[in-house]
């Protein structure tokens, strides 16, 4: 190692690199425990919360040090070449590692900034840029590891002592990057939107929510197609959602499709076996089932733009301090400032044939209530008069469970026997056609399936009623239709109006496991004809 | 510099190491004045079940939990307040009874199968059904810890404060009694024949007792 010390200018770059890479490492896999089990098995290493607003401004000082970087070498290279200067070329472990960690920068830059704008091929893009990071973590240790052990704390006094002279150029570009981080933070959250023209149409158009959509209002909307990737299930983890959205200055109409290669219908379908009832799950016990689940779509609608999911998404095991850890280890769903977001819960079973989705909010963190095993933080569902469905057990147990009713003929059971996965069934059942369980009553052969969904009503009535959705499933894609009033009125509910924000998930088979997207989508509302 | 090797790669290694192996705790239940008692009369842990009743350890009630299996305890009956031959019998409805329900029948029913081990079942006292009420509950969710006390409606509870003077248009009837409503809490009285909700209470039960702090 070199005896004199670094410049200025010099220990201010590195210093924001160091940052830089830091943030975004730690934030990175933190992201990527989502959908990676491997790396959720160092949990707590990683930071928990609104780690994504920290690996965007990671994002931006690379960004920005990458920039200053390439300035300074074309302008050395030009130097150079007018002084004849030399320079060694002597190959050293340090050059060569060097060279490898601004490699592994410049390859995370990319694939993170094509993630980020949601073009390419999502899954191979997000794996480019997961292995860059291991990369990196490695090149920490063989780069300022090996300076460290070589030469100890002389190794921290060199990057961080500099010479006494030049100070100006230092605070010049202090400033600089300050004004550029700042700069570069405030255009990514204003230029960063998808914007959804909402067409208008004439308040006398009627649209049959059907989940077809051949009502010839939809051939004049615009689609706005997003990748969405992240989810469990779908092809590589990812799926092509496409949007069409009409108002008629009363109502807001919605047209979503999306690829999904199976219609999942069975939702924890019940099966008896010879030491009685068990419903059949693989990870519903820490609420991350991912097999024996219907088939989902979310909406989430907020007057506020904020990166994960206007600044709902806070990841980790325990992200808030004072309430229960979430069982999966995924993180909560709440808004910090109280603030109420809308959000839309398609369900292929429980809802679909009620010709809903389920009406739910994102507001503050709930309290902790000590009888729910469950706590969802501030994800919660609006209030409701009456009707609902009911899952068809006394008491949920991994082990055994006795369901609260059985049909009074078994023969109805019988289509669910069939492995077909191309036969639609209807997985819900009638809570008036089927009986109270007895033991004496189960007459049920051993290893027949049974619906878990019991209707006691056709549909909700209340505020959890206020989205009309019905979704058909057809040759691997979903189409979906939803109708909304502009405004509800509820207290849980928020106005549509021209430049509120929306995200949108797609869940296969999967209770939590969604896709997801980065840059908001932005409603523009026509005026109304 | 061996010793700064070790600083630098053998002490991350083993911190990665410790974080791989170590798994984390599930989540348990926090300390509750509520605690659930299955039918045969024995405490439960907060998130086991099914549970028959709650104990609720600040006033040693045990109180009795609804169902939706249509059984004596079903959340959904209504019965009329019919007491010691006080009210007006069979005005509700029910599926346990040939004839309609009164709050007599549930009583009778639930003392005689010795629910969570106690044949003392009554009708709270307007005071004692209070100390049910919370106020912090999720939109459209009656005003009650739904986590112990499942399929509770949000309706009229009888309790068993009678012979009240009625008000309004109910004053021709001269006497009711007093019900808890489990929409916001409030005391009404209202008449015998009215087709209320009933939650029965026990304070004479071997698993549930005051808890001295």
């Amino acid at each position: 190692m070199p005896d004199h010390s670094k410049s200025s200018l010099w220990i201010l770059l590195h210093s924001t690199l160091v940052i830089g890479v830091i943030c975004s490492l730690f934030s990175g896999l933190r992201i990527a425990t989502l959908n990676r089990p491997t790396v959720a098995s160092i949990e707590e290493l990683l930071p928990q919360g609104e780690v994504h607003s920290v690996h965007f401004i990671g994002a931006i000082l690379l960004s920005l040090i990458a920039v200053a970087y390439l300035c300074s070498r074309v302008l050395r290279h030009h130097q150079s070449k007018q002084h004849n200067s030399y320079h060694s070329k002597r190959v050293t472990y340090h050059k060569v590692v060097t060279w490898a960690g601004i490699g592994l920068i410049g390859s995370a830059l990319v694939s993170g900034w094509l993630l980020f704008s949601g073009t390419g091929a999502l899954p191979l893009v997000r794996t480019v840029h997961f292995y860059t990071a291991l990369g990196l973590a490695i090149y920490l240790f063989l780069h300022a590891g090996v300076y460290l052990a070589q030469s100890g704390v002389k190794a921290l006094q060199y990057i961080l002592r500099p010479v006494a002279a030049r100070q100006t150029w230092s605070i010049v570009f202090c400033s600089l990057l300050m004004t550029s981080l700042l700069g570069g933070w405030l255009f990514l959250r204003k230029v960063s939107l998808h914007p959804l023209p909402v067409v208008a149409m004439s308040p006398d158009t009627v649209i049959d929510i059907d989940g077809y959509a051949n009502e010839a209002q939809w051939g004049k909307a615009e689609i706005l197609q997003i990748s969405t990737d992240g989810g469990a299930n779908f092809y590589q983890g990812s799926t092509d959602v496409r949007i069409k959205a009409l108002q008629n200055g009363q109502e807001i109409y919605f047209h979503i499709t999306w690829q999904d290669p199976s219609e999942s219908l069975a939702h924890l379908p019940l099966k008896k076996t010879n030491s009685g009832w068990k419903i059949q799950q693989q990870g519903f016990d820490s609420f991350d089932e991912r097999q024996y689940y219907e088939d989902k779509f979310a909406i989430l609608l907020s007057n506020h733009c904020d990166f994960a999911g206007a600044g709902t998404a806070h990841l980790g095991r325990s992200p808030l301090p004072d309430k229960p850890a979430n069982w999966h280890g995924k993180g909560y769903h709440y808004s910090p400032t109280g603030q109420l977001h809308d959000l839309w819960h398609w369900k292929a079973v429980r809802t679909n044939k009620m010709v809903l989705a389920d009406d739910n909010y994102i507001g503050a963190a709930d309290k902790v209530r000590a009888g729910q095993r469950r706590y969802t933080a501030g994800y919660q569902q609006d209030g409701k008069e009456s009707g609902a469905y009911r899952m068809n057990w006394k008491w949920y147990s991994s082990e055994a469970i006795t369901p609260k009713r059985l049909p009074r003929d078994v023969n109805r059971l019988a289509p669910y026997q069939q492995t077909s996965q191309n036969q639609t069934l209807d997985w819900t059942i009638s809570w008036f056609d089927y009986q109270p369980y007895s033991k004496e009553s189960d007459q049920v052969p051993t290893g027949t399936l049974m619906p878990s969904v019991l209707y006691t009503s056709n549909r909700f009535e209340g505020d959890r009623a206020d989205v009309r959705a019905k979704g058909i499933w057809k040759d691997g894609h979903w189409s979906l239709e939803l109708v909304r009033k502009l405004n509800t009125q509820s207290p849980q509910d928020i106005a549509i109006k021209d430049g509120i924000c929306m995200w949108v998930s797609a869940f296969d088979r999967a209770q939590v496991a969604h896709t997801r997207h980065t840059r908001a989508i932005q409603l523009h509302l026509g005026k109304t004809l | 510099m061996m010793t700064r090797f070790f600083l630098l790669f053998f002490l991350p290694a083993i911190l990665l190491g410790a974080a791989i192996i170590h798994t984390p705790q599930a989540p348990q239940p926090p300390q509750y004045h509520l605690f659930k008692v299955n039918s045969k009369g024995k405490a439960i842990n907060a998130w086991d079940g099914p549970w028959a009743c709650v104990c609720d350890s600040r006033s040693g009630l045990l109180w009795e939990v609804k169902t939706d299996n249509e059984d004596t305890h079903d959340g959904r009956w209504t019965y009329s307040r019919f007491l010691q031959n006080q009210g007006v019998p069979n005005n509700g409805d029910c599926y346990f009874e040939a004839d309609r329900c009164d709050t007599e029948d549930l009583i009778h029913h639930t003392n005689r199968e010795k629910l969570c081990g106690t044949n003392h079942w009554r009708l709270p006292t307007s005071t004692e059904l209070r100390s049910l009420v919370t106020t912090e509950v999720k939109p459209g969710s009656p005003s009650i810890e739904t986590g112990y006390f499942p399929k509770t409606q949000r309706g009229d509870y009888w309790s068993s404060d009678g012979n009240l003077p009625l008000k309004g248009v109910y004053r021709y009837l001269k006497v009711g009694g007093a019900a808890i409503n489990f929409i916001n809490g409030q005391t009404i009285t209202i008449p015998y024949r009215n087709a209320a909700f009933t939650r029965l209470v026990t304070n004479r039960s071997s698993v549930c007792h005051i808890t001295h702090q």
